[in-house]
């Protein structure tokens, strides 16, 4: 078992990580936000650790307290302009988000270190550490999905009209989920700095916003479970499939395709909506019952 | 120079509209945001370089070029959005369907050109300087303001001159509409794409050679900036892709003349987030009612 650990153990943390950013994400999509700004939130995220930890040397707990709040004041400033916008141009506005700080991070080389990025970060962060974080980002999503919030939530996404009749703030609703997105980004983002030594704004960019989109999107958009399973299948699965792995982004492409063409809720929510179904006896009966036009 | 340089930016923003015009044509038609659009670009790029690679004359590279990616986008339409058409949730599964398309494209791409920025062979556009009015302009600049000119004009032909532009404008408005009218859909569905992919291809064409690169990643800014050319434009509006796409090459260039190296970027997008805000329908656009709209 220990053996195991060793040898696996950079591929747990990634994995960890990975469950964590995709945790940001999942959350505003469920709430039916169409927002992809959680790349550049953890990257907000990450340089705040970054610099708390090189340049005023402010330890583990500190740094990743800044980090998180720092995630969460900036997803509510970005969350209220964002409240005017629908669909689509939600998408937009944010990916434009990601672009203006990413673009800021290669411009403000003093702060940021520029394209170069902010390199021997100390290395607080362990396996351990990360494990307690997604336990403690999972419990609180866990916790949510029994109140009324995390109901308002799924009224949200399925439909707003309907979700406003029922007397759910739409706007404050949302606002939540964005606070609690950057937040959880924010911490994710620390959690990577302090982890891997060196950023650099590229790692921050498209790339990372679409495999967010694609955990989230493959493990399922209403289930706690579902951006876990996302995240493991699409961090694992180059490393169990040697050969796939010079193509991890083919895979990733033509799953994301396959997932929203067969399989439109995700892993999660799909089965999930198997084994509640109905009997098939009960269903017919309900067929025949409809007079035949 | 002040002059100089907004003559650059016009150059550069003819492609910007070029590559807007063909996004906007899916979007208004569809109401689909195809991501994969940049990737249709940049296969069309590689066509034109391997065909003048292949010793034929650069006319022929065009055609070519636009040609693949004309089928390309055809293919797309098949794969990725036709059996997402038949169910509701039409807007967040396209999206993410053509962010797939667009990682298959540029990886299948990366893995033909061996990650190499590969480049059009000197002699393959005859490229000579003269003077207009004080300005200095190359025949690739002419040609390129030339060809969207062109290409912009017989689009408009075709939407609001022929009988296959009134089933376009229809379907696009009300498409369960169109169809009880006798419209047939699916062929209107082709044809968009494909006329699409033709524009990216040309996009393609005369980015690689312009910027004297093709590779597999060339897309991708192309498409951020394309964003704000389409919110600069107003989603779905030609008129607007068209203006705004001169527009984001004027501001850009004038940006990177006068400010700071590397702020240029950051503006640009600054400005596209003050634009979705204040004036999401863009300036020509008539997407008010869209975007209030609630999903579906």
């Amino acid at each position: 078992m220990m053996s195991f650990l060793a040898a696996y153990h950079p591929l747990i943390d990634l994995l960890l990580l990975n469950c964590g950013c995709a945790f940001g994400q999942y959350i505003v999509l469920r709430a039916g936000a169409f927002s992809i700004a959680n790349a550049g939130l953890t990257s907000i995220g990450a340089y705040t650790a970054a610099i708390l930890a090189t340049r005023y040397g402010i330890g583990l707990g500190g740094t990743l307290l800044c980090s998180t709040a720092v995630g969460l004041v900036v997803a509510i400033l970005l969350s209220l302009p964002l409240a005017r916008l629908r669909g689509v141009y939600q998408a937009i506005a944010t990916l434009a988000f990601v672009q203006i700080v990413l673009t800021l991070a290669l411009y403000a080389e003093g702060l940021t270190g520029g394209a170069l990025g902010l390199n021997a970060i100390p290395k607080l962060v362990g396996t351990p550490t990360l494990l307690i974080c997604v336990l403690a980002v999972f419990y609180l999503m866990a916790a949510l999905d029994r109140t009324r919030l995390g109901q308002a939530f799924d009224a949200i996404r399925q439909d707003e009209i309907v979700a406003a009749t029922l007397g759910v703030q739409i706007a404050s609703t949302q606002v939540v989920a964005f606070a609690l997105s950057g937040a959880i980004s924010g911490l994710f983002g620390g959690l990577i700095a302090l982890h891997t030594y060196s950023i650099d704004p590229n790692q921050f960019g498209f790339p990372m916003l679409v495999s967010l989109l694609a955990m989230v999107v493959l493990g399922g958009r209403r289930s706690i479970y579902g951006p876990i399973v996302g995240a493991t299948i699409l961090t694992l699965l180059p490393e169990i499939a040697r050969p796939l792995s010079d193509n991890r982004t083919l895979v990733h492409g033509i799953m994301l395709i396959l997932i929203i063409v067969f399989l439109p809720r995700g892993v999660v929510d799909s089965l999930r909506g198997l084994s509640f179904r109905k009997p098939r006896r009960l269903q017919q009966g309900v067929a025949s019952d409809v007079p035949s036009a | 120079m002040l002059a100089q340089q907004i003559l650059n930016g016009i150059v550069v923003g003819a492609v910007y509209s070029l590559f807007a015009l063909g996004f906007n044509l899916i979007f208004g038609v569809h109401r689909i945001l195809n991501l994969a659009h940049g990737g249709v670009v940049m296969v069309g790029a590689f066509a034109g370089l391997y065909a003048v690679l292949a010793g034929l004359p650069i006319w022929v590279a065009f055609l070519a070029a636009a040609l693949a990616a004309g089928l390309l986008s055809v293919l797309i339409d098949f794969v990725a959005f036709r059996p997402l058409r038949q169910r509701g949730e039409m807007e967040f599964a396209a999206l993410v369907s053509s962010i797939g398309v667009d990682m298959v494209l540029t990886t299948l791409a990366q893995r033909w050109s061996g990650t190499q920025v590969m480049r059009f062979p000197f002699d393959a556009f005859p490229i000579s300087s003269f003077t207009l009015f004080g300005l200095r302009m190359t025949t690739m600049q002419l040609t390129i303001l030339g060809v969207v000119l062109a290409v912009s004009v017989l689009l408009v032909i075709y939407l609001y001159g022929t009988s296959f532009g009134r089933q376009v404008r229809a379907a696009a408005e009300n498409d369960r509409a169109a169809r009880l009218l006798g419209v047939n859909v699916t062929a209107v569905y082709v044809q968009t794409f494909f006329i699409s992919g033709l524009l990216a291809g040309l996009t393609g064409v005369l980015l690689g050679l312009a910027f004297n690169n093709v590779y597999f990643l060339m897309g991708e800014p192309l498409l951020l900036k394309g964003f704000v050319v389409l919110i600069l434009g107003g989603l779905g509006s030609l008129k607007g892709a068209l203006v705004a796409g001169f527009l984001l090459g004027i501001i850009q260039a004038i940006c990177t003349a006068y400010l700071p190296n590397g702020l240029s970027d950051p503006v640009v997008y600054g400005l596209l987030f003050v634009i979705i805000l204040l004036r999401p329908s863009g300036l020509f656009g008539d997407t008010v009612r869209n975007v209030r709209a609630v999903r579906q």
